[in-house]
């Protein structure tokens, strides 16, 4: 295994993910039916919040985006907008196989095929659905990957901005989002 | 026998209907030729059928016609009827039914959007719906092929195989 020297921590940053992976606040954007595994993650079944993480409700706020189930042209436009209000550090969990290849609908021309074309995604959960067992352990997982500082999506997607850029412009032309009931 | 007799014995007195079917006691369905579909929906408006369910729109491309499907609700007796119409595939164009039932405003922006059939007399149905930046023919055609459009535009993880085992076939 070959060590950058931008890959080695400081002390300091060390500390700082300490403390970042013991606070996580979620922002979960409910664009499939993978949101319904959400509640019983959250209620006391399973009691999301003695891993220290809490639901928010604005993107601005909020540390990690979950992506629960499929990507329309249209969502995926709010969901980059969203990502992009988002202050760092950042991360991405795609949920479900749909964010992985496209799930059932991957020849729809509606949604999206994969997620990380377009967001640095740091952990895939595999499942059509994944089970509130399946998401608890991969925030398990995240928060060990944030304490190592392995997950580094939001660095990645800040060095290779202009390929996802690109990718998104593919795909949706622009990237500006026009409400008729808003304007 | 059943409920609906009476209304489709009245209908068929005013108007002239192709067909009739009864799929259900409570439903009765018209085939209608588009010249008359408007006064007939006013007279079914007029004779209580306050509510426009749907207005969709049926792409028979073998026999090169659009169908509009047209179903309205009495809330008073529980029946519903469905008008179908036939359009020519090409250049497709019908009149509105807005100033009959005004809630159709979105079931045509929708239809336009979806199998770009136009209707005149609504500006508005015009306007995109659901589709934001759509370029290409209307989805729901049949002739559309959504997997080319899909592999063109959004592209697909690759998977490499790691494995990949080696038969004999023995003869």
């Amino acid at each position: 295994m070959t060590t950058n020297a931008k890959d080695v921590r400081k002390t300091w940053e060390k500390i700082a993910d300490y403390f970042r992976a013991h606070s996580i606040w979620m922002k979960w954007y409910c664009t499939g039916c993978g949101a319904i595994e959400m509640p019983p993650t959250m209620t006391s079944r399973f009691d999301m919040e003695r891993l220290g993480m809490g639901p928010m409700a604005t993107p601005r706020q909020a540390d990690v985006l979950l992506i629960t189930g499929y990507l329309s042209a249209k969502t995926l436009r709010r969901v980059i907008y969203s990502y992009e209000q988002m202050q760092d550090p950042k991360y991405v969990v795609g949920f479900g196989s749909c964010t992985l290849n496209g799930g059932i609908y991957f020849d729809s021309y509606a949604t999206m095929t994969r997620l990380d074309h377009y967001l640095p995604v740091d952990l895939y959960i595999a499942g059509c659905m994944p089970r509130p067992e399946a998401i608890m352990n991969s925030f398990d997982t995240l928060i060990k990957m944030i304490e190592k500082g392995e997950a580094k999506g939001w660095k990645h997607y800040q060095e290779n901005h202009e390929w996802y850029r690109r990718n998104q412009l593919h795909s949706l032309k622009e990237v500006y989002v026009k409400d008729e009931f808003h304007e | 026998m059943n409920s609906t007799n009476k209304l489709v014995e009245e209908i068929r007195q005013r108007f002239e209907i192709i067909d009739v079917i009864h799929p259900d006691d409570q439903q009765v369905i018209l085939d209608i030729d588009k010249m008359h579909l408007h006064t007939l929906l006013s007279h079914l408006k007029a004779d209580g059928f306050r509510q426009l369910s749907l207005l969709s729109a049926v792409d028979w491309i073998k026999d090169n016609i659009f169908e509009l499907v047209y179903i309205v609700f009495n809330w008073d007796t529980g029946v519903h009827v469905l008008a179908r119409v036939k359009l020519p595939r090409d250049n497709p164009r019908f009149r509105t039914i807005t100033p009959i039932y005004p809630g159709a405003q979105y079931y045509e922006r929708d239809v336009h959007e979806f199998f770009g059939i136009e209707f005149e007399g609504n500006p508005m149905s015009y306007k995109p719906l659901f589709l934001e930046l759509w370029d290409e023919m209307p989805p729901m055609r049949k002739d559309f092929d959504p997997e080319a459009y899909s592999r063109e535009k959004f592209p697909e993880r690759v998977y490499v195989p790691h494995f990949v085992p080696k038969v004999e076939v023995i003869e």
